[in-house]
C-alpha cells in the first residue's frame, strides 16, 4: 500500500521511500521510514495531496505519493 | 567605503530551511542596510547586509533558503558555493537558523554545514512556537553533542537578536569536528583526488563536488568532464551515495536529539488544520481564493491609479518646468522630452509592483501562498504549468512585469520559462486605454438583455488574452525539451501573522531591482525613439518650423493652439519615425492599417497605452488627450482621403484590438524577461513570435469584417 491510497484522515506508518530521483526530496522534508504519516486534504479532480508528518504538513502530487510504501 | 574597511569587515554567511524565520533575522540585523546583486551566471539574487557593531564592520550574506545542500535548483547550488569559496570569497563564519519545532529536518543542513568544516554557530529560532509545543531544549547538553555554539531566540518578537550580535562581535563561532566520515560514501582516493585538484582542506567539499559537479552551471566544463571521469573510474554512484549520507545523518541526529530534547504532550488548539478545512475546502477554496484574487486585482489596477496618476502629473510638470526655466535648445527638448518622460515611464509602474510584491509577501508570510499552489496545481498541469505560475499569470492582467518576476518562486526551470513567455499575453492595463477607445468606435452602445455590448466587447478581449495565454503554454510544453521532471514536494507551512518589516522591506527591494536593472533598458529606448519622432532628413522640418511661425504671425491668438497641433502633426510625419511609418504602410495595409496608425505602433513599443497619445497629435486632436471621448468623438469623423471612408470601421478596429492583444509591444517587458532569462534569446523570440501572431490574427480579422 502506498500513501496515495490512504484515505482522508487514516495514517499508517512509512515503510520504504521507492528510489527515484527525488527521492532525496523526501527523505530532506523529513519524510522518513518509520514515521507517521496522516492524509489531510485532497485537492479536487485528483489534484495535490496533503500529508500530515511530525505536525508538518508536506504537499504532493499523487505521482509522487505513490512512491511512499506504508506498513500494512 | 570598500577599499579601507574592506579588509577588517567579516564576511558571515547565514543560511537555513525555509518558513524558519531566516529573512526575519537577516533584516533586523541589518534593516535597510541591504544590497542586492547578482550572483554570476545564475538568476539568483544575491542579498548582502551591512552592521556594525561596535568598532566591528560585518557583511551578512543571506543565502536562498534550502533544505539541504544537495543539488536541485539555483539557489541551493548558490549555497555550496558560497559556503565552499568556488567562484567567491569564502565567508569567515556560517550562522546556520535552525527550526526549534523541527530541529531534526533543519539538523540536516545544519550538520551539512558543519562537515564543511567553517566555523560556525547555530541560531534555534521559534523557540516560543516551540516551548508552546512542549519541545524542551537542553541547550547545554546539544551544545556538547554538536560542538558548535548556540543561541536561542525568537525572532518575530525580536527576542534574542541581542545575543546573534554578540555573537558576531566577539567571534565565537567554532570548527565543530565532522558528523559524518566522508570517506564512508566515497573511495578515499577519489576523494583525495578531488582535494587535490580544487584545493579543497576538507573531504567533504570534495564529496559535495562529487555530487553537484554535474548541476553547476558556472563550473568549467573541464572540470566537470574531469569529475565525471573520475566518478566513472571509481565507480562513484551520486545518488545512491547521497541517499546513504541523508539516512546516516538523520540517524545521527536522532541520537543526538534523544539526549538533548524532551518532549511533554500539549493540549495545544491547530489553528492551522482548522483554517486549512477551510482554505483548502474544493468549494470554499476556491471562493477565499478567488475573493484574495479579485482584492490584489483590484489593488493593482484601481488603488495604483492614483499614486501612478500623480506620478505622471509630476513628471509632466517637470518637464513643464524644464521648458520654462532652461535656454531653448536641443539639450532642453531631450531632457524634457526625451530623458524626463522616459524617466517617469519606469518609476510609473513602481506602484503596481511595489504593491504585487506587497501582496504576495504578505501571502508567502502568511502561509497562504503554498495553499494556492496546493489548489491550483492540478488546474495548471495540463498547460505545461506549475501551481505556482497562478500567481503571475493573474498579476500578468494588471501588469506582467510584476508578473514576470513573480515567476522566479518556479523551481522548474521549463515551467518557469513557459510562465515568463506567456504571462505578456494576459490581458494587462496598458491595454484597456486602447480598447476603450476602439470598443467606442466600432462597437455599438446598445444593451442586449440588459447588457452593454461594450462591456461584453471589453470581457471578449480578456478572455481572448486568457485563453491565448493557455494556448500557448499548451504549444510551449510540446516545443520545449527538459530533461527535469516535474514534481511537487512542498511543504505547507503553519499559519502566522505577516511581519510588516518583512512586507515592506520585500516591496522596497523588488522596487529598486526593477528601477535599477530594466529602468536602464527602458530609460535608453525612450531616447531613441524621441529621437526618431523629433527629427527628420534635414531641412524639412525646419521648412515646417519656419512655416508654422509665419502662420502663426498672421493668425488671431484664439486660433493658435489649433494651427499649434496641426503643425505638431506635420513635423511628426515628417520625423524619422513618420518615415518609418510611411514605411510599413503595404505591411499593415492588408490589416487596415493606414501610415497613421502605422506610427501609433511604432511609438506603442515604449508602452501600448502610448497609441492613444499618438493618435491624438497625428490626427492633431489636441486638448486633453486623456479625455477619451473627445478623442473618440474626432476619431469617428476621419475617413481615408481617397475613399471618403472612414478609418475607424469595424474591421480595421476590431484588427487593432487583436493586434494589441497579441503584439509584444512593450519594452519594460522585454527588459524584465531579459533580466529574469539572462539571455536576449526569450525576449526576442517572444517579440517574433508574438508579433507575428498577432500580425496573422489581425490579418484574419480583418478579413473576415471586412
Amino acid at each position: 500500500m502506498t500513501a496515495a491510497q490512504l484515505s482522508l484522515q487514516q495514517s499508517a506508518t512509512i515503510e520504504s521511500i521507492r528510489e527515484s530521483d527525488i527521492s532525496i526530496n523526501f527523505l530532506e522534508l523529513g519524510i522518513l521510514p518509520g514515521k507517521e504519516i496522516k492524509l489531510l486534504k485532497k485537492a479536487p479532480f485528483g489534484g495535490p495531496m496533503a500529508f500530515e508528518i511530525e505536525e508538518n504538513i508536506i504537499a504532493l502530487r499523487q505521482q509522487e505519493a505513490i512512491m511512499i510504501n506504508l506498513k500494512s | 567605503m570598500e577599499t579601507a574597511t574592506a579588509l577588517q569587515a567579516k564576511t558571515v554567511a547565514i543560511i537555513g530551511n525555509p518558513n524558519v524565520g531566516k529573512s526575519s533575522i537577516f533584516n533586523q540585523l541589518t534593516g535597510l542596510n541591504q544590497k542586492i546583486g547578482n550572483y554570476p551566471g545564475v538568476t539568483v539574487d544575491k542579498t548582502v547586509g551591512f552592521l556594525r557593531i561596535g568598532e566591528k564592520e560585518i557583511n551578512l550574506i543571506d543565502l536562498p533558503g534550502t533544505y539541504s545542500l544537495y543539488p536541485k535548483s539555483e539557489d541551493e547550488v548558490i549555497a555550496h558555493r558560497v559556503l565552499n569559496g568556488l567562484g567567491q570569497e569564502k565567508p569567515d563564519f556560517a550562522l546556520v537558523i535552525l527550526d526549534a519545532c523541527n530541529l531534526e529536518r533543519s539538523l540536516l543542513l545544519g550538520t551539512q554545514v558543519m562537515d564543511l568544516g567553517i566555523p560556525m554557530a547555530f541560531v534555534v529560532n521559534m523557540k516560543d512556537l516551540a516551548f508552546k509545543k512542549g519541545i524542551q531544549i537542553k541547550t547545554f547538553e546539544l551544545y556538547k553533542l554538536l560542538g558548535v555554539p548556540l543561541v536561542l531566540t525568537d525572532a518575530r518578537n525580536n527576542e534574542g537578536i541581542d545575543a546573534i550580535r554578540q555573537l558576531m562581535s566577539t567571534e565565537k563561532f567554532e570548527s565543530p569536528k565532522p558528523l559524518l566520515d566522508s570517506y564512508a560514501f566515497a573511495d578515499k582516493v577519489l576523494v583525495e583526488e578531488v582535494m587535490a585538484r580544487f584545493e579543497f582542506k576538507n573531504p567533504y567539499q570534495a564529496f559535495q563536488l562529487l555530487v553537484f559537479g554535474e548541476f553547476d552551471k558556472t563550473l568549467p566544463v573541464a572540470d566537470k568532464e574531469w569529475l565525471k571521469e573520475k566518478s566513472r573510474v571509481f565507480g562513484f554512484d551520486r545518488k545512491r551515495q547521497q541517499v546513504r549520507e541523508t539516512e546516516a545523518r538523520y540517524v545521527k541526529i536522532a541520537s543526538i536529539l534523544k539526549k538533548s530534547v524532551d518532549r511533554v504532550k500539549t493540549e495545544s488548539s491547530n489553528v492551522t488544520i482548522s483554517l486549512d478545512n477551510v482554505f483548502l475546502n474544493p468549494v470554499f477554496g476556491f471562493v477565499v481564493f478567488l475573493g484574495i484574487m479579485l482584492l490584489i486585482f483590484q489593488a493593482i489596477f484601481a488603488w495604483a491609479a492614483f499614486p501612478m496618476d500623480l506620478i505622471d502629473v509630476g513628471f509632466a510638470g517637470l518637464s513643464g518646468w524644464i521648458y520654462a526655466h532652461l535656454p531653448p535648445g536641443v539639450l532642453t527638448d531631450l531632457l524634457a522630452e526625451g530623458i524626463v518622460p522616459g524617466i517617469g515611464g519606469v518609476v510609473i509602474f513602481i506602484p503596481q509592483i511595489a504593491m504585487l510584491f506587497g501582496f504576495l509577501a504578505i501571502l508567502e508570510d502568511t502561509g497562504y501562498l503554498s495553499r494556492v499552489v496546493f489548489l491550483m496545481d492540478r488546474l495548471m498541469r495540463p498547460f505545461g504549468l506549475h501551481g505556482k505560475s497562478v500567481v503571475p499569470l493573474i498579476s500578468g492582467m494588471a501588469c506582467a512585469i510584476p508578473g514576470i518576476m513573480a515567476a522566479r518562486n518556479i523551481s522548474n526551470s521549463k515551467e518557469r520559462l513557459i510562465t515568463i513567455l506567456v504571462t505578456p499575453w494576459m490581458s494587462c492595463s496598458a491595454r484597456l486605454p486602447v480598447y476603450i477607445i476602439l470598443i467606442g468606435l466600432t462597437v455599438p452602445d446598445t444593451l442586449w438583455m440588459g447588457i452593454s455590448f461594450q462591456a461584453l466587447g471589453l470581457l471578449a478581449m480578456y478572455l481572448l488574452g486568457v485563453l491565448f495565454t493557455l494556448l500557448g503554454a499548451l504549444a510551449l510544453k510540446f516545443i520545449l525539451k527538459t530533461k527535469e521532471k516535474s514534481y511537487l514536494l512542498t511543504e505547507l507551512p503553519i499559519y502566522r501573522l505577516p511581519r510588516w518589516k518583512t512586507v515592506l522591506l520585500t516591496m522596497f527591494n523588488k522596487s529598486k531591482i526593477f528601477v535599477l536593472e530594466a529602468g536602464k533598458v527602458i530609460l535608453s529606448i525612450s531616447i531613441v525613439l524621441w529621437v526618431l519622432a523629433s527629427y527628420g532628413p534635414s531641412g524639412k522640418m525646419q521648412s515646417i518650423e519656419e512655416e508654422k511661425t509665419a502662420v502663426l504671425q498672421t493668425t488671431p491668438e484664439a486660433e493658435w493652439s489649433a494651427v499649434e497641433e496641426m503643425y505638431a502633426s506635420k513635423k511628426l510625419e515628417a520625423s524619422f519615425i513618420g518615415i518609418m511609418g510611411k514605411a510599413i504602410e503595404p505591411a499593415i495595409r492588408p490589416l487596415g492599417y493606414d501610415w497613421k496608425i502605422g506610427i501609433a505602433l511604432l511609438t506603442s513599443f515604449a508602452a501600448r497605452e502610448v497609441f492613444v497619445g499618438t493618435i491624438a497629435t497625428i490626427y492633431s486632436i489636441g486638448g486633453d488627450v486623456e479625455n477619451e471621448l473627445t478623442i473618440r468623438e474626432k476619431l469617428a469623423k476621419e475617413t481615408h482621403s481617397d475613399t471618403g471612408e472612414k478609418v475607424f470601421d469595424k474591421a480595421t478596429g476590431f484588427s487593432l484590438m487583436v493586434f494589441y492583444a497579441f503584439a509584444m509591444q512593450c519594452m519594460s517587458t522585454l527588459a524584465v524577461v531579459y533580466r529574469e532569462t539572462k539571455s536576449w534569446k526569450w525576449p526576442i523570440l517572444q517579440t517574433v513570435v508574438m508579433t507575428g501572431i498577432a500580425y496573422l490574427a489581425a490579418f484574419i480579422t480583418y478579413q473576415i469584417f471586412s
